[in-house]
């Protein structure tokens, strides 16, 4: 299978199961929001009796947001941002959770069940919690080793009087850190995929299985897996550019519509990346079944029906 | 490289020829030269007259120097003492500065390590004074502050004194070891900035020598006067320089000397370094033609014409605002990336700040240049003393900074203006001020502020609240008259405070001792807020009322607070359902902390507003000058949405990479 076929096939997938993106979309819009009830509490009670909020609502005037953060009734930021922080790893522990779910509903070709749906998450439950925590470890060793190489790089180009060259050294760096992350996630990614459709209940050879895979078919699924990337960042930099073209300032629903269009097909871009995982997971199962697979040789062709003649 | 055992002979024997030379000569003078400004006659009352010859080493980033001060006592009365700045000696780690700044902070740094490479010296090799002979081991440190180590001003004591209207003349050959930028003037990689880099004298200020130690939150004050400014350095380094070019000689060592002349300035700054990409402009002024010399980093180049534009809209503004410009350059310069010597002013001589990639909405590098030229007006000009008024230069410029960038950039996006949000010089200085708004005085000394916080917030952000308010109540023009009588009377002067205040009270007729008493010598803080609008049914007892609007009577009972201890006449707006609006005055002279306003009327309350012409910009609570009855969500719904939009990205960026 090529790369375009890995792609489009993940596509395809996404596709028949819109389902998914959408009920994440959802559990994620309803974490963010009562996650950032706090600021709206704040924001209500400083802005909602008083004509000096003009300035927010024709137009976004940072002088004005800047001082309402700043009153003191509003409190710390901190104060604001907590319970959001705390819904965002609710997020990710529900998404951790749910996932198995989702990867069984890829690989299906029928819509599953509910039981199926939550049999796969209820039985994969601990063994994506122990890839998770192995996958936080590798990234942060990952993006540690990164961070600390790019650091000292960037000191040593700025030794220069080239203005450019520590900016673009950082940047060339942060790529680099942004693909070995993606290679670590591609890996974790067909570990949790093989776990789950192989019903793998030890870790360890699932991670084996995908760490072989992921040598042998790097640059396809790299390659797979940036340009998912890089939709991604296109929905939100386009989405952005739009919203400042075409919503009105003081179009509160036309900014949250918008707002969560974008949401919307972000979460999308990284469900297509599982797809393309689930894909890939299953065309090599079907290369090993056709490789190891006993030669059938047919004795004698079936009975034709007459009737088709 | 440079031997300094060769260069101390060399610079001996140009001591001892320019001795031989002032002696023979029997009258000292300060010339009267007008070739750098554009007037025929010299515009200040010249004082001083530095002629300085120096060697730059790149290499040791050091230099050698022979300086010639020519003093005239305009003082009226003999002087024996006259006291020295060394800048440079600031930084040492034991010196004021150093201390003040890792306690405090300054504009760019915490300094919360010492790196050798910050070590900066000022050192005197021989003080002599013509007729008087050698003084060297006669001078005596001076501090303020008792820190013994700080050697940021020397004094000497001349066995003679100069009598009023008398003239001496100083010899000095000191030595000079840069830092590593920690602020303004020093290093960085193969760039030079030097300011403050010779001995500079004192001023002589309402009967006495006034010559404060550097720092961490001060800058200067010096004399007027004439400077003729040799710089010698390899040849490979582009140089600019305070005042005009007279001459650029190549040497047969490989360095090239440039000279320079100064006309009725106070201080000189230069910089070297190869990489500087030159470009030169013309700004017509009133009086003249201005050659601009605009020396841009090799990667932002693009940016040149932003630059150009910016200044030269700047200049404009002020030449028709304030007065003329009377100085026949300026050099702009941008400065090597990370040096921490970015937006300083000298006279004729500034410096930007931007980067290479600054966005075109995000007008940083327009903020600095027009702040940076405004210092040629308050600080190069009219020269307040800004150790202990820093507000008259720092605050002063950015009130005129607000009035400029309003003009040119729209009065709401002066900061910024992209992607929809946008931002207001005048929000950026607010900001500085309302966070420090009860902790300092204008008026007071540059060094006594509790810290750099409040020494920046106060200084610039509120005295130009304090300025922009002031408009607001007499009007722009008559502002405008004031500033510019205070510039066209005061240029070229060390006026104090009250000389400006009073300017202001004369071109606007009116006694504003009330307002500079707490605005400007006080610490009160400012806060009103509409405490109650609220409308009762005038026959509310009846179980059968039925409100229609139009027909049934409300009282109207509208109460405003004056929560803090800033006591100032406010105008209040109530607007009712139909239509009408009603103004009010609240002037008590602070007698009560609060007034009822009450109306019967066929109308309920919508809304009130304290100031409703947004004439007062040193409130600290804006959101409590207004009421709006019945409560409007939509301010706080759209700015809700984003945070949750913000936290949803965030939230899916966690899970993209973590499972």
């Amino acid at each position: 299978m090529n790369k375009k076929s890995i792609l489009s096939g993940g596509a395809s997938i996404v596709g028949r199961n819109k389902r998914y993106v959408v009920w994440f979309w959802l559990m994620n819009l309803a974490l963010a929001t009562i996650g950032s009830e706090a600021f709206s509490l704040r924001a209500h009670h400083i802005l909602d009796q008083s004509l000096y909020s003009d300035r927010l609502v024709h137009g976004m005037d940072l002088g004005v947001f800047g001082e309402m953060l700043g009153r003191p009734e509003f409190g710390p930021l901190r104060g604001a941002a907590l319970p959001s922080m705390m819904l965002a790893l609710l997020f990710f522990v529900l998404t951790m959770i749910f996932l198995p779910g989702v990867l069984q509903g890829y690989a299906s070709d029928h819509r599953i069940s509910r039981g199926e749906f939550w049999r796969a998450c209820g039985v994969n439950v601990w063994r994506f919690l122990r890839l998770t925590i192995l996958s936080m470890i590798v990234i942060a060793i990952v993006a540690g080793v990164f961070s600390a190489i790019g650091n000292a790089l960037g000191k040593a180009a700025d030794a220069t009087s080239n203005e450019r060259l520590p900016f673009f050294v950082q940047l060339g760096w942060l790529a680099a850190m942004f693909l070995a992350m993606t290679i670590v996630r591609i890996w974790f990614d067909l570990a949790e995929t093989d776990a789950v459709l192989s019903d793998q209940p030890a870790v360890r050879k699932s991670l084996r299985y995908a760490v072989h895979h992921t040598r042998h078919n790097l640059v396809r699924l790299l390659g797979s897996y940036v340009l998912i990337a890089l939709v991604g960042a296109a929905v939100v930099a386009g989405g952005v550019v739009l919203w400042n073209l075409i919503v009105p300032p003081a179009s509160v629903l036309g900014a949250y519509i918008i707002a969560q269009a974008i949401a919307f097909f972000f979460l999308a871009t990284r469900f297509w990346q599982r797809a393309v995982a689930v894909s890939f997971y299953k065309s090599n199962a079907l290369e090993d079944i056709v490789e190891f697979a006993p030669m059938i040789v047919a004795a004698a062709p079936v009975a034709a029906d007459p009737a088709q003649l | 490289m440079f031997s300094s055992k060769a260069l101390n002979c060399l610079f001996m024997a140009v001591f001892a020829a320019i001795a031989a030379a002032s002696s023979s000569a029997q009258t000292l003078e300060i010339p009267s030269t007008t070739s750098a400004i554009n007037s025929a006659t010299p515009l200040s009352q010249r004082v001083v007259h530095y002629e300085i010859e120096t060697k730059y080493d790149p290499k040791s980033h050091s230099l050698d120097a022979t300086e010639v001060l020519t003093y005239h006592n305009l003082t009226g009365q003999p002087l024996d003492t006259f006291p020295f700045h060394l800048y440079l000696n600031a930084f040492q780690p034991t010196a004021t500065w150093i201390k003040e700044t890792n306690r405090d902070g300054t504009r760019d740094e915490m300094l919360e390590s010492w790196d050798p490479k910050n070590y900066g010296s000022e050192e005197i090799k021989r003080f002599e004074v013509t007729g008087q002979g050698d003084l060297t081991s006669q001078l005596q440190f001076i501090q303020e502050d008792g820190n013994k180590d700080d050697k940021t001003v020397v004094q000497a004591r001349l066995p003679h004194a100069i009598p009023p209207g008398g003239y001496v003349q100083f010899k000095i050959v000191f030595h000079d070891q840069f830092p590593e930028t920690l602020e303004r003037t020093g290093w960085k990689r193969d760039f030079l900035l030097a300011g403050q880099w010779f001995p500079k004298v004192g001023v002589w200020w309402h009967g006495a020598w006034n010559c404060h130690q550097f720092h961490g939150a001060t800058e200067f004050f010096a004399d007027f006067g004439v400077y003729d400014v040799k710089i010698t350095v390899p040849q490979n380094e582009v140089v600019g320089a305070s005042g005009i070019e007279v001459s650029n000689l190549s040497n047969p060592d490989g360095t090239k000397t440039i000279a320079y002349h100064g006309d009725d300035i106070h201080d000189f700054a230069w910089t070297a370094s190869p990489h500087y990409k030159v470009f030169e402009d013309t700004f017509q002024s009133s009086i003249g033609p201005v050659k601009l010399n605009i020396m841009m980093q090799p990667a932002r180049v693009w940016q040149e014409e932003r630059h150009a534009r910016i200044l030269k809209q700047t200049m404009d503004r002020f030449d028709r605002w304030y007065g003329p410009y009377p100085y026949k350059t300026l050099t702009l310069v941008d400065p090597e990336p990370g040096s921490a010597a970015e937006g300083m002013e000298y006279p004729t001589f500034i410096t930007g700040g931007t980067m290479w990639n600054m966005p075109k909405g995000l007008y940083i590098p327009e903020i600095v240049i027009e702040h940076e030229f405004g210092h040629q007006y308050w600080y190069g000009m009219v020269a307040t003393n800004e150790f202990e008024d820093a507000w008259m230069d720092e605050g002063i410029n950015s009130y005129t900074e607000v009035k400029v960038l309003d003009s040119i950039l729209g009065p709401r996006t002066s900061t910024l203006n992209m992607y929809g949000a946008t931002l207001s010089d005048l929000q950026t200085q607010y900001f500085g001020y309302a966070r420090v708004a009860d902790l300092d005085p204008m008026a007071q000394n540059g060094w006594e502020y509790f810290d750099y916080d409040s020494y920046g917030g106060i200084t610039y952000g509120k005295t130009a609240c304090v300025l922009i308010t002031l408009e607001n109540l007499l009007g722009e023009e008559t502002m405008r008259q004031a500033m510019h009588t205070y510039f066209m009377r005061y240029r070229f002067t060390h006026p104090t405070k009250e000389d400006f205040l009073k300017t202001i009270e004369e071109a606007s007729g009116k006694n504003l001792r009330r307002y500079f008493n707490q605005a400007v010598y006080g610490t009160q803080v400012m806060d009103y807020e509409v405490l109650k609008a609220k409308s009762t049914p005038v026959e509310w007892y009846k179980d059968d009322l039925k409100e229609k609007k139009g027909e049934t009577e409300y009282n109207t009972d509208v109460v405003i607070h004056r929560k803090t201890d800033f006591v100032m006449p406010v105008d209040v707006a109530i607007v009712f359902d139909n239509g009408e609006t009603v103004r009010e005055r609240w002037d008590d002279n602070g007698n009560n902390r609060w007034v009822r306003f009450a109306y019967t009327k066929k109308a309920k309350v919508v809304s009130v507003e304290v100031d409703p012409d947004h004439k007062i910009q040193i409130d600290r609570n804006n959101f409590n000058n207004s009421k709006l009855v019945e409560g409007d969500g939509k301010a706080a719904r759209k700015v809700t949405n984003y945070w949750t939009f913000v936290s949803q990205l965030l939230a899916q960026i966690l899970t993209w990479w973590m499972v």
